[in-house]
């Protein structure tokens, strides 16, 4: 009887875990179909829209900013009032969370018609993923500079984000103790080093650099180092696959990590951003390095100095000194929206001059739109810098593919560059090999 | 007599709804992590079926050999370790409070207490008491005058994983003194008498009588403490985040796992690959439970 008993047991366990699989396949299938129909809506949905375009329209926008939630407010009011019948809400998530729960979103091809798009590679999965809405004829779009539209292509070359969103990398400096200090703005890097032991010989640590989290090492390289690889000219060139990151060129940029070490705070491997943040605020060091978007947060922490920011290096006095420049957004249309005409309204809209004013004005960041002049006199000059010198952040425009994906590989790899167990060449070479596995040069 | 025989049967029904929960959140996702560790991945899409070449490719392929290796190392430490640190310790905590002790309550409620806290408070406590610059503990050290001891405990690789595992035993050990305690409790004291009157005393009763039947709960924590280095992630995760920084000396398994699994920007091969590690992590963890059962079993002691 027992056994008898337990058999029935299994038989039922069975017969569940088969209908869950059953219901689960459905899902996918769900998934294909879902995705077939919603290819078919990209081309029959203005017959449709057409039809109800009577009633009001709501789209939803995932975000991964909870923060500007107020500025969007704004933005979208505007929005709403040049296109009256569309309502667009307004909905973010956990910067962290944001790639799950929009990946989810997307593949499910529910909820979503309009999104916030992570730049460069991240961009070109989710199209390639077949996600997104080309938007390459979209009215508007052809007066964005062509390299910020490669922020939001597919392997395709077709666009399909519209960049709103600039960040640059610069080194911020204590204003006041170089005015009184009689410290001048280095134009090169031999004076930089030279601005660094002055400070140092007055009992202040130069910079308020952090490196627990490895991104901050990769962006302090592509502000530091840019000048010693050889900017725009490599750049090109390794991404034609013509240059590779062991040559000396780039080995250079990386031993310039090293040699400004001592520059640096002690331990600073183990300290985290909000502490080399106060460092900064408290007047212990002169300068951090990191994007724009800290004036904001330099604002809300009431500095009681001056701030203001230089570029990277020129390669001699007097030469010409860069400014790394990257999108760090760009607004999508998903695929799977039912309201693909309003969505594409919306991306227009976010190409135009009017979008592009409102939002530097209200959230403090670059926008991409050509003459539109931001408001903070610091932005401004980011901006007009970045219109004739800019360099990309090449490994996060570039390098960030693979898994693990290069960026982080080289990241990874800079730690172990100041814990000593790798010398320069040496994290170059990690880098290449890390680039090697999934690489292919483009022309 | 038909009736009843026939309700007997129903019953079953009443474990439907925690059947469906366990199918639904457990083994569905088991059996689709092994399915996927079968395919080839473009981005968030399932591509083809390459059979074990996710698996082969995390044994033999850099860097993911190497990462496999360094981690699994570290997973091995952290039990090494945990077992002195944790186990050892709340053994004889146990022990102590479970002789004639003033005060036992108050132990077992102070011993706990670190467990009720949520792991990440307690990483994120922790990286401010071990905070370089201004933390607690340096700043101590620095003031009685051992300033040569003061360094950063999590940010250097030769004690950064040291580091982690005393704090994850602080934050453990509660919990193995209690169930340790249940097991001193059930020894029966006729067994220590009829020792006594065998004129057995102190290390013989401990070594002969109380080791030996406790066992179970030694068992238990064991193979607990075993599960649980091998799934280490949070602690380290909210310490030193996804990278197992610096340079790789706090990674381990299940924290390389997540990297591939989410956080690689391009995408490409890894859901694959991390499907892959999943299903290796479950196959490791489940055999060694059930080969150290095996043993723990065979040497289960009765008097």
């Amino acid at each position: 009887m027992k056994t008898k008993k337990a058999y029935g047991l299994v038989v039922a366990m069975l017969a569940i875990v088969l209908v869950l699989g059953a219901c689960g396949g459905n899902n996918n299938d769900g998934n294909a179909n879902g995705n077939a129909s919603g290819n078919g809506n990209a081309n029959g949905g203005n017959a449709e829209v057409a039809e109800g375009s009577g009633e009001d329209v709501t789209l939803t926008l995932y975000s991964w900013r909870p923060e500007d939630a107020e500025g969007y407010a704004t933005i979208i009011s505007e929005f709403e009032a040049q296109n009256p019948g569309i309502k667009v809400d307004f909905q973010p998530y956990k910067s962290s969370e944001y790639n799950t729960i929009l990946n989810n979103a997307l593949l499910s091809g529910s909820g979503v018609d309009l999104l916030q798009l992570r730049p460069y590679d991240a961009a070109t999965a989710l199209a390639d993923a077949d996600y997104l809405t080309a938007v390459g004829d979209l009215p508007g779009i052809d007066q964005l500079d062509e390299q910020y539209l490669n922020a939001a292509k597919g392997s395709d070359g077709e666009v399909y984000g519209v960049p709103f969103m600039l960040n640059n990398a610069v080194i911020f400096y204590n204003k006041t103790m170089f005015e009184e200090n009689g410290i001048e703005v280095p134009q090169t890097y031999e004076a930089f080093v030279a601005v660094c032991e002055q400070l140092q010989e007055l009992g202040i640590v130069p910079v308020a650099q952090s490196g627990k989290a490895g991104y901050l090492l990769s962006m302090t390289h592509a502000v530091l180092g840019e000048s010693a690889f050889g900017s725009n000219e490599f750049v090109d060139a390794v991404v034609a696959g013509e240059a590779k990151f062991t040559d000396e060129a780039f080995v250079n940029s990386v031993q310039r990590m090293k040699d400004l070490e001592p520059f640096f705070p002690n331990d600073f491997i183990a300290i985290e951003d909000k502490d080399a943040q106060m460092m900064f605020y408290n007047q212990e060091a002169a300068m951090y390095i990191n994007g724009s978007h800290r004036l904001e947060t330099f604002k809300a922490n009431d500095l009681q100095f001056d701030v203001d920011f230089f570029t990277g290096f020129a390669p001699e006095e007097g030469g010409q000194s860069h400014i790394v420049t990257w999108v760090d957004g760009s607004f999508a249309v998903a695929k799977t929206s039912k309201h693909q005409e309003e969505a594409l309204k919306f991306l227009e809209f976010v190409a135009s001059d009017s979008f592009g004013k409102l939002f530097s004005e209200t959230l403090t960041r670059v926008s991409p739109v050509p003459g539109v002049e931001p408001a903070d006199p610091l932005l401004a000059r980011m901006k007009s810098l970045s219109v004739d010198n800019a360099v990309p952040y090449l490994i996060l425009a570039h390098f960030n593919q693979g898994a693990p994906a290069s960026k982080v590989a080289f990241e990874d790899a800079l730690q172990g560059l100041y814990l000593d167990y790798l010398d320069a060449a040496q994290v170059a070479q990690e880098l290449q090999d890390s680039v090697d596995k999934w690489f292919t040069p483009q022309s | 007599m038909r009736k009843p025989k026939h309700m007997k049967h129903l019953v079953h029904l009443f474990l439907l709804p925690a059947l469906v929960f366990y199918v639904g959140f457990m083994m569905v996702p088991i059996v689709s992590a092994l399915m996927n560790s079968f395919f080839s991945w473009k981005g968030l899409l399932r591509d083809q079926f390459i059979g074990l070449e996710n698996f082969i490719r995390l044994f033999t392929e850099s860097p993911h050999k190497e990462t496999f290796n360094r981690a699994l190392g570290h997973n091995v430490i952290f039990f090494l370790v945990l077992v002195p640190a944790k186990l050892m310790v709340a053994y004889l905590l146990a022990l102590l409070i479970n002789s004639r002790i003033k005060g036992k309550e108050w132990f077992k409620t102070i011993f706990f207490m670190p467990k009720l806290l949520s792991v990440i408070v307690v990483g994120y406590l922790f990286s401010l008491i071990l905070n370089p610059s201004y933390g607690v503990l340096n700043t101590a050290l620095r003031a009685i005058g051992l300033e040569e001891w003061a360094r950063p405990w999590l940010g250097h690789p030769d004690t950064a994983l040291y580091t982690i595992i005393l704090v994850d035993s602080w934050y453990e050990f509660g919990f193995a003194v209690l169930i340790f305690l249940v097991g001193l409790q059930s020894i029966s004291r006729e067994v220590y008498e009829a020792a006594k009157i065998d004129r057995a005393t102190g290390l013989t009763l401990l070594l002969r009588i109380t080791v030996p039947l406790s066992m179970p709960s030694i068992m238990i924590m064991t193979i607990l403490t075993f599960i649980s280095s091998f799934e280490s992630f949070e602690l380290i995760y909210a310490m030193q985040g996804t990278s197992g920084g610096p340079y790789y000396s706090t990674d381990v398994l299940a924290l390389y796992f997540y990297r591939l699994m989410f956080s690689t920007a391009g995408g490409g091969e890894a859901i694959g690959l991390g499907s892959a590690l999943a299903v290796i992590l479950l196959v490791m963890i489940a055999t060694a439970t059930a080969v150290s059962m095996y043993f723990f079993r065979r040497k289960a002691v009765d008097y």
